[in-house]
């Protein structure tokens, strides 16, 4: 069989959020939305990819031009919505549709370039539509090689390197402090959204214990549950951050919460062991000049921002090594690719293995 | 003497480690920090085997001279470096090693100290006594390299400009950890070394220079030990005292190995 391999699509880039949440498609959802798929684009092989920046479909087919257009009519009639997708929606054929899958794989066209998260998105994909016999021998090999494509640019290039957010910044930064923050303790000053989700961030990197102190002490009771810590009274957060070995702070006082005078008492009552100090409280609650004391390392928002910032222009700098690393992966499916359909003399010139 | 050939071989390897050490560090692959070590491992086959046929040359231990005493301290280093390495998992310390290893084997290998000397019999308590204090040195010389790659990572950290090096070298936790207990261990085998030799009796007046030397030496990293123990002192000015102290015994080893008695033996031919 000759086939084509297509895809097509909506993405962040093109579609805004307003629209792509009307044609979501939930994982329990995907068994059904694939055999409709496949029966209105007139696909032999399909995989249906819907994540948070994009939903894409992905086929074999003998007839790429039916696929195309009936993709905008597919997504009206299983959402039984109104919207015209078709200006909006993307469409590859052949070696284009290779190398989109492989740089999607590879996180390079993510809106977080690097992010790792839509491997796994890829891999649950095509998964359901593997074990619900909707791919075959074009699909099964063209996903497998993307997972190695990714692979392979993963490891030979920093494009994942560097987290992109506060919060996982954070995280990076107390790994390099306390190597693993399983023993480590913090504690959140103000209850704040920046720093709960900073808080949370190191809860999942081991944390066990988190401390909560606010000046409302109701606020800091309800966020300490979610967080499964303790609310601290606010007179009472000085004497118990002896214990702790990271400390955010979000609080809107209008002046320092902790001075480098009260940190150097606080400091001569603790074990001789690294500070962590997270401020992300505008006007600042630590004052800058305790960085100057040993063993303690402050963070502001803004040196957080600026190193996440940095890694995504390191990472953004890397997607041109990484195209280079995906075009012998791309060139190895194409050869495939030809030699199932009986080399180019058996092409038809309207094969997928040309670009459309 | 042919032997000299296989020292040149480690101090090449050791060349060739560091430039890779340094590469490694800045390349973000891990696998390029296993090379590191296996580099420095296969210069150390070549440096034991001068050590062992220097040794069976003149049935002494290769510490006759100040070029073997050179050689004997460097390989020492190397030596510590491959136990602590995989002990550790810091492979990553070899790229601050196999510099400081080269300059001190090709200052060795450049000198003219290669001197052939009549050695009386030593005794095996005094051949304890030197390799012990002289592996004390090695040990002593693994914290300190120990020390700079904390300083380098907790200055990144300081500083909030974090280089490719920043997610190459270990933690600062883990550093920290490593210097102080390599610290600990090289300050107990340097006391060993130095200790034993007031139990053995000399044939010459005493080494004065040697003696106080080394006394300075052990005082200074007993002080040291002691306010750790005393956890007064904050991890950096742990690890700045401590490279302090070693470059204090770099640059002073030469001048005192050539000015003590203990060593200059009269010269043959």
């Amino acid at each position: 069989m000759n086939a084509h391999i297509i895809c097509g699509g909506l993405t962040f880039e093109e579609v805004p959020v307003e629209l792509r949440e009307k044609v979501a498609f939930r994982e329990a959802q995907l068994p059904a939305a694939l055999e409709e798929m496949r029966k209105i684009l007139g696909l032999r092989e399909a995989v249906l990819v819907s994540t948070c920046n994009r939903v894409e479909y992905f086929g074999a087919t003998t007839q790429p031009e039916q696929a195309a257009a009936a993709w905008p009519e597919f997504l009206r009639r299983f959402h039984a919505v109104t919207d015209d997708f078709s200006p909006l929606s993307f469409q590859l054929h052949g070696v284009p549709c290779v190398e989109h899958l492989f740089s999607v794989a590879s996180g390079l066209k993510s809106m977080v370039v690097g992010e790792t998260e839509i491997l796994g998105q890829l891999k649950d994909a095509y998964d359901i539509a593997r074990v619900h016999g909707q791919t075959g021998k074009w699909l099964n090999r063209l996903f497998q090689s993307s997972f190695a494509a990714a692979k392979s640019v993963r490891s030979r290039t920093a494009i994942t390197r560097g987290h992109v957010s506060v919060g996982s910044v954070s995280v990076e930064l107390a790994e390099k402090i306390f190597g693993d923050l399983d023993g480590c303790r913090v504690m959140v000053i103000g209850a704040g959204e920046t720093s709960e989700r900073t808080a949370r961030s190191l809860l999942g990197h081991g944390v066990r214990s988190i401390l909560v102190a606010n000046r409302t002490f109701d606020r800091a009771g309800a966020l300490a549950a979610e967080l499964g810590g303790e609310a601290v009274r606010w007179e009472e957060w000085e004497d118990r951050a002896v214990e702790v070995d990271i400390m955010i702070s979000s609080t809107s006082a209008p002046h320092y919460v902790l001075t480098r005078e009260k940190l150097e008492a606080l400091l001569k009552r603790r074990e001789r062991r690294p500070l962590f100090l997270i401020d992300l409280a505008v006007p600042r609650d630590f004052e800058p000049s305790i960085n100057l004391l040993d063993d303690v390392f402050l963070y502001d928002i803004d040196d957080l921002q600026s190193i996440a910032h940095g890694h995504l222009r390191e990472r953004q700098t890397e997607i041109t090594r990484s195209m280079e690393i995906l075009k012998p992966h791309v060139d190895r499916y194409m050869a495939w690719a030809v030699k199932q359909t009986g080399g180019p003399g058996a092409d038809d010139g309207r094969t997928g293995w040309v670009p459309a | 003497m042919h032997d000299r050939l296989w020292l040149f071989l480690a101090t090449l390897g050791y060349l060739v480690s560091a430039g890779w050490g340094i590469y490694a560090l800045g390349s973000q692959r891990p696998v390029a920090n296993r090379w590191t070590f296996l580099l420095i491992a296969a210069a150390f086959a070549c440096h034991t085997l001068f050590l062992h046929q220097r040794g069976e040359a003149i049935g002494h231990c290769p510490i006759t001279n100040l070029f073997e005493t050179l050689a004997f301290f460097s390989w020492s280093l190397v030596l510590t470096y491959l136990v602590v390495g995989p002990a550790y998992r810091m492979s990553i310390l070899g790229a601050f090693t196999a510099p400081v290893v080269f300059l001190i084997n090709f200052f060795a290998l450049a000198a003219p100290i290669d001197l052939p000397s009549a050695m009386p019999h030593l005794g095996w308590q005094l051949e304890l006594h030197a390799t012990l204090a002289l592996l004390g040195l090695g040990v002593l010389g693994v914290a300190a390299l120990a020390g700079v790659a904390y300083l380098i990572q907790e200055r990144q950290l300081k500083r909030h400009v974090l280089t490719s090096w920043f997610y190459t070298l270990p933690n600062v936790g883990r550093l920290e950890l490593v210097q102080q207990r390599v610290l600990v261990w090289g300050f107990v085998i340097f006391s060993a070394g130095a200790f034993l030799g007031f139990f053995i009796p000399h044939q010459t007046s005493e080494d004065w220079v040697k003696i106080t030397w080394s006394a300075v030496v052990w005082s200074l990293y007993a002080a040291l030990v002691f306010v750790l123990w005393l956890g007064r002192l904050s991890h950096k000015k742990t690890a700045l005292l401590s490279v302090a102290g070693y470059i204090f015994i770099l640059l002073t080893f030469w001048g005192i190995n050539s000015l003590s008695e203990a060593h200059v033996f009269p010269h043959v031919g």
